[in-house]
């Protein structure tokens, strides 16, 4: 039961870093100089998907309070300077990109783009962090809280937000190549080849500072599944570019959205039978069973939420569906 | 500086914030259904048009909606984690339940109607609208009874210091629960209402084109406000019995009370479990507001041979009770919240237990940075809220066919924009 309900979370969270990531990939793009048309093609791209997208962190915290009420008091006030900067960024590029087009002018919606650049940074950076803070173990004391919030600040936490990052903008680019008109997506071809190699590179500094920190080792209770996860992250974002080399757009992007995947099970299933790891106190970590509500709760939840669990996939697979190709003459602008 | 202070009023502000555009959110929505529904079934352009201005208010309105509305999901975890340890068994359930059930179908749904214009048949764009609102209800209900359960904690049992559910069904036949949730309902059904009926009497006084347009959305609002009115009255002096019946403490010294009070000093020690005088006094001017705004009825009958868009002054009337009912809602939440002080969950969890452990520096950036950030955002928004209201129905962004050149966006944008 735990477990399922554990899978869930992972499952929501990753499908969060997947969809919000291209929409942070394409946000940070943004930053990248093309003219005003090109920019407002970019965010129309994301379109419809947009506020599909980012509710999935809405429903992973939902299912982090409803089946993990321990784990999310802990984990949030415990990691809070890297929540509350992904938080913030999350605000930022949710109302950069629906405002930005509602003012007229042109100063105004260059602003807006910056305010989504800086937005979609402080995500991706933050969960990146978020994600480091769980790898490397947390200071969780006796009394099951956890002290201080300078455990964040290591090489480790730094490498792995960089490397969020860099993720995150070739996902985007690579979501471009998909989505936009033929002409414009072989202009943003080379570009986004570009970026997959320094994603790649990012990943596997992340990984080497991650074999030299103590934390990290001592944390990670099957390193070998770690670091074949960490090879895989890497193998998914080669395939990407060999497939963009291929122009095949669609492979590319289902390579690089396992990439993004990836880190959440490679944190799950490393840490595994635990999900907070204490640095200081070893019978203090929380195993999954430990931090999942009880019975009654779970059962509860399951009853009433996991028949609705077709409907909900059903219909974002409905949007996907109905607003799927290229953007077009025909396709609608808002954004 | 005291972790606790500044975690409660962020609590206040953000919730605040959040209130004062979900409110507008729901009550629009409901309008929204009626004219997209009128349209598809009389297939008659001015219905059309109507939503479509009224629908781009709408969807720059829920914008904050949605960043407010993250902020209150985490700021749970981040400044309320023994709330979570203690009551999470209990209380994410609702909540858990809300995000999956509500907000993850209305957001995917939203941005199906925003895109689907001119792409969607027409039966199903409307099927989408319906989505929203059925969603947004289903959301309203779900925080209601997260809210209530706040208020007054039942069916659940404390095992080993853990508050555990034992019986579901008592979260939803809640006391606290159902004449708050028609309350807040009808509240938000007044505050959509006034809003339209408010941007429909600026246009008519001044004049502006779409005096048609305009004439039909004063009386929508108009009418939708009155009723209303009467249904917050009505939900809104139903609470007293309930809620005085299960807080003897909020509103004010009784025997009953007194006797709970010697009930948990015996048991939580000695200490003020009073709430403020000011969450009272809020309630009163709330109070004096509904009965105010109730004085809509007598704008009604203006409506026959459009006397109320003649006579001008009922269109100033309208326009200057605009603000009372977002007053309201927030000394409505005031009441509620504080009265139940200091309790966060009424009897059972006190607030300096549920805060989070961390320094009240972090805290107090925090409370500053959110506060800033928000507010900014709210203020932005309003003024963009304002210029597209004024602006007209001319030429709305929200469904515009994609052949037609926008106004505001001089072109040449590439070929496929
Ligand atoms: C009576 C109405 C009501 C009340 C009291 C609340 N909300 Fe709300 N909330 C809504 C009605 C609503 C809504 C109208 O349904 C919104 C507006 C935009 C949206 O997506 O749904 C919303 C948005 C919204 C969102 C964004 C969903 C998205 O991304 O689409 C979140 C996470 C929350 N809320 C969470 C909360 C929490 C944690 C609350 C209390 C502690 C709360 N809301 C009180
Ligand atoms: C319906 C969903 C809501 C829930 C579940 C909820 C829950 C909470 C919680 C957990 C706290 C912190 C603990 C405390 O101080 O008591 C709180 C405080 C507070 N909330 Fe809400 N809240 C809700 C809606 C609102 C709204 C819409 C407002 C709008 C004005 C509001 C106003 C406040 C205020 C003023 C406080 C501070 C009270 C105090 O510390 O004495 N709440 N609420
Ligand atoms: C005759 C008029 C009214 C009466 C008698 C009334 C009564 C009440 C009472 C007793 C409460 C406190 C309930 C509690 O503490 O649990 C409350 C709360 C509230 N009021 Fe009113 N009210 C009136 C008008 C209004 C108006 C005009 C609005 C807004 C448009 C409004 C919005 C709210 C909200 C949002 C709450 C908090 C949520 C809730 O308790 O349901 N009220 N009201």
């Amino acid at each position: 039961m735990e477990l399922a309900w554990y899978a869930l979370l992972g499952l929501f969270f990753a499908g969060y870093l997947v969809l919000g990531g291209y929409d942070y990939g394409v946000g940070l793009l943004l930053a990248r100089g093309a003219d005003a048309p090109r920019r407002r093609a970019a965010l129309n791209a994301i379109g419809p998907f947009f506020l599909g997208n980012e509710v999935w962190l809405v429903a992973a915290v939902g299912i982090l309070f409803g089946a993990f009420p321990v784990l999310e008091g802990e984990l949030l006030a415990g990691s809070y300077p890297a929540v509350a900067a992904a938080l913030a960024g999350v605000i930022l590029v949710t109302a950069g990109v629906q405002l930005r087009s509602r003012p007229g002018g042109r100063s105004a919606r260059t602003a807006w783009e910056r305010v989504i650049v800086v937005g979609s940074l402080l995500a991706a950076l933050g969960w990146g962090v978020v994600l480091a803070g769980l790898l490397q173990g947390v200071p969780l004391r006796a009394d099951g809280h956890v002290a201080g919030v300078t455990h964040l600040f290591t090489p480790f936490a730094a490498a792995t937000g960089l490397a969020v990052l860099a993720l995150v903008v070739a996902h985007g680019a690579t979501f471009l190549t998909l989505r936009l008109p033929t002409v414009e997506s072989d202009r943003l071809r080379p570009l986004a080849h570009r970026l997959l190699l320094t994603a790649t590179v990012a990943v596997g500094a992340a990984a080497v500072v991650a074999l030299f920190s103590d934390r990290v080792r001592t944390a990670a209770q099957r390193p070998a599944a770690g670091v074949l996860l960490a090879m895989l992250l890497v193998a998914a974002l080669l395939a990407a570019r060999v497939a963009l080399g291929r122009r095949r757009p669609g492979v590319a992007f289902a390579a690089t959205a396992t990439a993004l995947a990836l880190p959440v099970l490679l944190v799950g299933v490393t840490l595994w039978p635990y999900v907070l790891v204490s640095t200081v106190e070893p019978s203090a970590s929380l195993t999954v069973t430990d931090a999942a509500a009880s019975g009654p709760t779970l059962r509860l939840l399951g009853w009433l939420a996991v028949p609705l669990l077709p409907a909900l996939l059903g219909f974002q697979a409905m949007c996907l569906w109905i607003f799927r190709g290229r953007t077009d003459g025909r396709a609608p602008v808002y954004w | 500086m005291d972790t606790l202070l500044l975690a409660r009023l962020q609590f206040a502000t953000t919730a605040s914030i959040h209130f004062l555009f979900v409110a507008v959110t729901l009550g629009l929505v409901t309008l929204l259904v009626g004219m997209q529904t009128a349209w598809v079934l009389t297939g008659n352009h001015r219905w059309e048009r109507l939503t479509r201005f009224w629908g781009q208010l709408y969807v720059i309105n829920y914008v904050l909606g949605i960043a407010t509305g993250i902020v209150m999901e985490f700021q749970f975890g981040l400044n309320w984690s023994g709330l979570s340890r203690y009551a999470g068994n209990v209380f994410g359930a609702p909540l858990a339940i809300e995000t999956l059930v509500a907000f993850f179908l209305e957001s995917t749904f939203l941005g199906m109607w925003i895109f689907g214009w001119h792409r969607l048949r027409r039966g199903a764009h409307l099927a989408l609208l319906y989505g929203v609102a059925i969603t947004a209800y289903a959301s309203a209900f779900w925080i209601m009874v997260a809210n209530s359960w706040l208020q007054n904690p039942v069916g659940y049992e404390v095992r080993d210091g853990v508050a555990h559910l034992t019986d579901f069904a008592a979260l939803l036949t809640n006391p606290a629960l159902w004449m708050a949730l028609g309350h807040v309902v009808s509240a938000a059904l007044l505050t959509g209402g006034l809003l339209m009926a408010a941007v429909s009497a600026w246009h008519l006084n001044r004049r502006t084109t779409d005096h048609a347009l305009f004439r039909t959305s004063l009386r929508i609002g108009l009418v939708t406000a009155a009723l209303a009115i009467t249904l917050v009255q009505g939900f809104g002096f139903a609470q007293f019995g309930p809620v005085g019946g299960v807080q003897p403490t909020k509103f004010g010294g009784n025997p009953e009370a007194d006797a709970l009070i010697a009930d948990w000093t015996a048991r939580f020690g000695p200490g003020d479990y009073l709430p403020p005088t000011l969450s009272n006094v809020g309630l009163g001017f709330m109070i004096l507001i509904g009965f105010a705004l109730g004085l809509l009825w007598l704008l009604v009958p203006l409506l026959w041979r459009d006397w109320i868009i003649r006579l001008r002054f009922p269109l100033w009337l309208i326009m200057l009770t605009l603000p009372l009912p977002f007053v309201a809602l927030i000394l409505g939440w005031i009441a509620r919240e504080v009265g139940r002080h200091p309790w966060v969950a009424y009897g059972l969890l006190p607030v300096d237990q549920a805060v989070s452990p961390i320094s009240p520096w972090l805290m107090a950036t925090s409370l500053i940075g959110f506060t800033l950030l928000l507010g900014t955002l709210a203020v932005t928004n309003w003024t963009l809220l304002a210029r597209h209201a004024a602006r007209g129905a001319a030429d709305p962004a929200l469904g515009r066919p994609p052949a037609q050149p926008p106004a505001d966006d001089p072109r040449p944008e590439p070929a496929f924009a």
